[in-house]
């Protein structure tokens, strides 16, 4: 696989991992439903695999980035599982609103899914690592949008999770942002002054 | 404290930017711990299943 196709596939992949951020945000702040603390969490497994796709954008492709969107997807994996299975049972409830009769936290798992399988086939050919061909300036602004956009992305979850769960632990079913509650935020700290 | 993994891959992604790949994945391993022990501190509930 030449390096300039690993790089296209490896931006299209984190722009897909974008697009799954933005929607979640989307959700988050038109739809007013606010995530749930493993929502969160897989919010942050997202990150953590998107964050291989960037280092191959960065750095180039290496065995050891795909191994990182390998974890950090086996973990997001493992916390969208963990919120199907409190839920598996018929009668016990579901968190959010359903999309296309699937839940949030199952669309993540599908996601998840994909990305493992994904990396695991882009390894498959072991010519884009020896990167005899330099890379191409063609594909420098698709890669360099992916980039900027997650990094943005995760500087806006690390403010919105703050405005939602305050310093510490979240609520089991947020209701509002803790950080503007009376008993606890901004409205103190402002009186304090 | 929710916030924390985020911030550590935002730093990893400012490191990454700078051309610091041992900084870069120094944060997204600390960010990968601090994940995984909130994993561990939100599972509350016993699941209602039978394995």
């Amino acid at each position: 696989m030449p390096s300039d196709l690993s790089r296209l596939l490896n931006a299209l992949g984190l722009i897909a991992v974008d697009t799954v951020l933005a929607l979640a945000f989307i959700d988050q702040l038109w739809f007013r439903d606010l995530p749930c603390p493993l929502c969160i969490l897989q919010r942050a497994g997202f990150t953590a695999a998107g964050f291989g796709l960037a280092l191959n954008l960065l750095f180039g492709p290496r065995p050891s980035h795909y191994g990182v969107t390998i974890l950090g997807a086996a973990l997001g994996a493992a916390l969208s599982m963990r919120q199907i299975l409190l839920y598996i049972v018929p009668g016990t409830g579901s968190y959010g609103n359903p999309i296309f009769e699937l839940h949030l936290y199952t669309w993540a798992f599908i996601a998840f899914a994909l990305m493992i399988v994904g990396c695991a086939i882009l390894l498959f050919d072991n010519r884009q690592f020896a990167r005899p061909e330099p890379w191409s300036q063609r594909l420098s602004v698709l890669p360099l949008v992916a980039v900027v956009t997650f990094a943005v992305l995760a500087v806006g979850n690390v403010f919105s999770t703050l405005l939602i769960c305050g310093a510490g632990f979240c609520p089991d079913n947020p209701t509002e942002y803790l950080i503007f509650n009376h008993q606890f935020g901004l409205t103190q700290f402002a009186q304090a002054f | 404290m929710m916030s924390l993994p985020f911030l550590l891959f935002a730093c990893g992604l400012g490191a990454a930017w700078l051309r610091q790949r041992g900084a870069a994945m120094g944060f997204w391993v600390a960010g990968l711990v601090v994940l995984l022990v909130l994993f561990r501190v939100h599972m509350t509930d016993v699941l209602n299943i039978a394995l």
